[in-house]
């Protein structure tokens, strides 16, 4: 026998006893466990998020979203500003026009719909306002344009191909910095018009020659078309025009910089958003979730010293006579702490293993209810209507749509226990252990063994 | 040999100081067996206390072997009555939750003896008291009075010490059984050439030492 393992030995010395401080220990564990799961868990979350949403800045003019709303685009000095900005790495410059009937010899690949009638409806009054053609400058010719099928969209870009993320089902990209009269075809209005690579077709009285065909996922940016910013300026007689600009940051951490000397150099002529901002304020209720779930960290491990503590406290005082028989037989102080000491940590592990158990089994529902009773504070933060887009008159230029993606995140946290959160726990338990043998440890020290030799 | 001189400890108490021990000097011959008689209150363990190092006098020299106990750091104290010394109470002091023989174990622990030679030797030293066969494996509430002085003598005879300290050994076990450990410690006085220091209310029993000191409010007198 040595003192350590007479610690153990006497931990469970009074099974009563050991069972109740073990019981209590354990509760203060299971509830350390679950808080550092659940925080680690929304953590995790918290940065995926971020991380999704990139480092891209949306810069529309004011006014204007997709092709609803009113006002100017932004003009070219405005996208020279915009591509000056320190941090910003790239920028995608586009402009969206839509094609009626008399405009070109595509058939629309859309169907018009309840939707798309009640959309258009006011779009004979309000043909002024739309950028128009120059074959079409005739009111006449205006407004019979419009009130004609659905209209195909046609997207000048600086990025036809969206930096990669468009994917072609034959031909290749073209150059989005030339004035040629090329074209991308989405793979529905290819279909509906029989074309493919090396076709022409005929677009403001000019023959586009099409270049690739490519798909998303999206059935209306299948229905569309892509060309040469510059081509589709000079075509519709805007010069240096375009309604949306996506500036690259250089990274993540310059998002909020960017944006803030964006604000300043556009001031209120341009609607500045970006993802980041959006998942920055949709993860903010997520944030004082990890914040309450940090106190519970705290709460329960503070909780767990206090009762080893205690239990400790009263062992040592109960056996203030042994402690002086041991150091009058020859015992060190030393050798009295570490036996008390390996009594304290027996069952902090006991009590820590069970905590342990209960805490893994139960972290799961706890994160799940945690996040649940915060999200009530986290969907108000949201802007309503914001990232939908209003269907077919929606964002042509957005390839991926950044708010059904973030939404989505609160509803999936899952809680994992990593070996991090296990390390953490089972630190945070010898700590307490240590915490609790080391006042302890002090009463020990302050036993005379002169006391053994008083009458009782 | 063991010389005390001008031995004096003072208590700070609520009523001012107390002198529990008085200038009290004498010495005693190596396996010399004294006794020490005197009014409840008059001293003896406090002077118990301090022969063991279990405390330090307020002043005064103990000189055992060339070497002042008083003077001794605390860790010293520790290895001092490890070593030196061998303590029998009036209530036992048994480890409760440990056997006879993890209890005679423990004093060889902490007295340096390698841990594949403290069971053997403990069953010894328990042969040598007369605890034998299934009562060494008891533990100290199922063992008698009696029984469990004899399992505090092995104890205290564990690592061989000079000088036995006894603090009313016979206190709380009937007169028979009294004797009976008295005649153990007077027979291991004259085996093992221990001194032995025992305090006693027994006259009958004081009466058969080497030599009996009385206390009296803290002063020594030959008696
Ligand atoms: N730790 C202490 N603090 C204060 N007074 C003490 C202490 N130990 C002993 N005394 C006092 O010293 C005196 C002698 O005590 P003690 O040596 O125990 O006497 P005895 O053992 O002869 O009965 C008593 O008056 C006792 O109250
Ligand atoms: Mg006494």
């Amino acid at each position: 026998m040595n003192p350590i393992s007479r610690g153990i030995k006497n931990a469970l010395r009074s099974p009563v006893r050991a069972g109740a401080i073990i019981l209590m220990l354990a509760v203060s564990i299971t509830l350390l466990v679950s808080m550092l799961v659940a925080r680690a868990s929304i953590n995790d979350k918290i940065n995926e998020v971020k991380a999704t949403a990139g480092t891209n800045i949306t810069i529309t003019p004011a006014g204007i979203q997709g092709f609803m709303g009113g006002g100017d685009p932004l003009t070219s000095e405005q996208v020279s500003t915009i591509k000056d900005t320190d941090h910003v790495a790239s920028i995608t410059a586009t402009l969206s026009d839509q094609l009626g009937d008399d405009d070109t010899d595509l058939e629309s690949a859309l169907e018009l719909g309840s939707f798309g009638q009640r959309q258009q409806r006011f779009d004979s009054d309000s043909s002024e306002t739309t950028p128009t053609p120059p074959s079409d400058e005739t009111g006449e010719d205006g407004s019979r344009r419009i009130m004609g099928g659905p209209r195909t969209t046609v997207t000048g870009t600086t990025t036809p191909d969206n930096n990669g993320g468009l994917s072609f089902t034959s031909g290749e990209t073209i150059d989005g910095g030339s004035g040629d009269l090329v074209a991308l075809v989405g793979a529905t209005l290819a279909e509906k018009n029989e074309l493919s690579v090396g076709d022409t077709f005929t677009m403001y009285n000019k023959e586009f020659t099409v270049k690739g065909i490519f798909t998303t996922d999206n059935q209306f940016q299948d229905s569309g078309l892509i060309i040469p910013l510059e081509t589709l300026q000079t075509i519709t007689n805007q010069a240096g025009a375009v309604t949306s600009v996506t500036a690259t940051v250089d990274s993540s951490d310059n998002v909020a910089t960017v944006i803030e000397s964006l604000k300043g150099s556009l001031a209120d002529k341009a609607d500045i958003t970006s993802q980041v901002e959006q998942a920055e304020q949709n993860v903010s209720s997520l944030e004082s979730i990890a914040g309450l779930a940090l106190v519970g960290v705290i709460g329960a491990a503070g909780a767990g010293a206090i009762i080893i503590l205690l239990a400790m406290i009263m062992i040592v005082r109960e056996r203030r006579r042994e402690i002086g028989v041991i150091k009058a037989i020859g015992g060190t102080n030393r050798s009295v702490m570490t036996q008390f000491t390996s009594e304290a940590l027996t069952l902090t592990v006991v009590g820590g293993i069970v905590g342990l158990a209960i805490g893994i089994t139960v972290s799961g529902p706890m994160t799940n209810s945690l996040v649940t009773n915060g999200q009530t504070t986290a969907s108000s933060n949201q802007m309503p209507g914001r990232q939908g887009g209003p269907g077919g008159m929606g964002r042509p230029t957005n390839f991926n749509s950044p708010g059904a993606q973030i939404d989505q995140t609160f509803k999936d946290i899952s809680s994992t226990v990593t070996p991090e959160t296990l390390t953490a726990a089972i630190g945070i338990m010898l700590l307490i252990a240590i915490v609790g043998s080391a006042v302890p440890a002090w009463f020990i020290a302050n036993i005379k063994p002169a006391e053994v030799l008083r009458s009782e | 040999m063991l010389s005390v001189k001008n031995l004096t400890r003072t208590y700070n108490s609520a009523e001012g100081e107390l002198v529990a021990l008085d200038n009290v000097s004498f010495s005693v011959k190596d396996g010399e067996f004294v006794s020490i008689i005197g009014k409840s209150g008059s001293g003896k363990s406090t002077l118990l206390s301090l022969l063991g190092a279990l405390d330090t006098p307020t002043s005064g020299s103990i000189m055992v072997d060339d070497e002042d106990i008083a003077k001794l750091s605390l860790v010293k104290q520790t290895a001092y009555r490890a070593r030196k010394i061998g303590f029998v109470f009036q209530h036992y002091n048994l480890i409760t939750n440990l056997s006879a023989l993890e209890n005679v174990m423990l004093a060889l622990e902490y007295g340096g003896v390698p841990a594949k030679d403290r069971k053997e030797r403990a069953i010894q030293l328990l042969d040598e008291v007369g605890v034998e066969g299934g009562m060494r494996l008891r533990k100290p509430g199922k063992l008698s009075g009696g029984q469990q002085q004899r399992v505090s003598i092995a104890r205290a005879l564990a690592n061989q010490p000079a000088i036995i300290l006894a603090d009313e050994p016979t206190g709380n076990l009937d007169s028979t059984t009294g004797k009976k450990i008295f005649d153990l410690l007077h027979k291991l006085s004259r085996t093992e050439n221990t001194t032995i220091i025992a305090v006693t209310h027994d006259l009958d029993i004081a009466g058969k030492t080497d030599r009996t000191f009385k206390l009296r409010d803290g002063k020594l007198q030959q008696a």
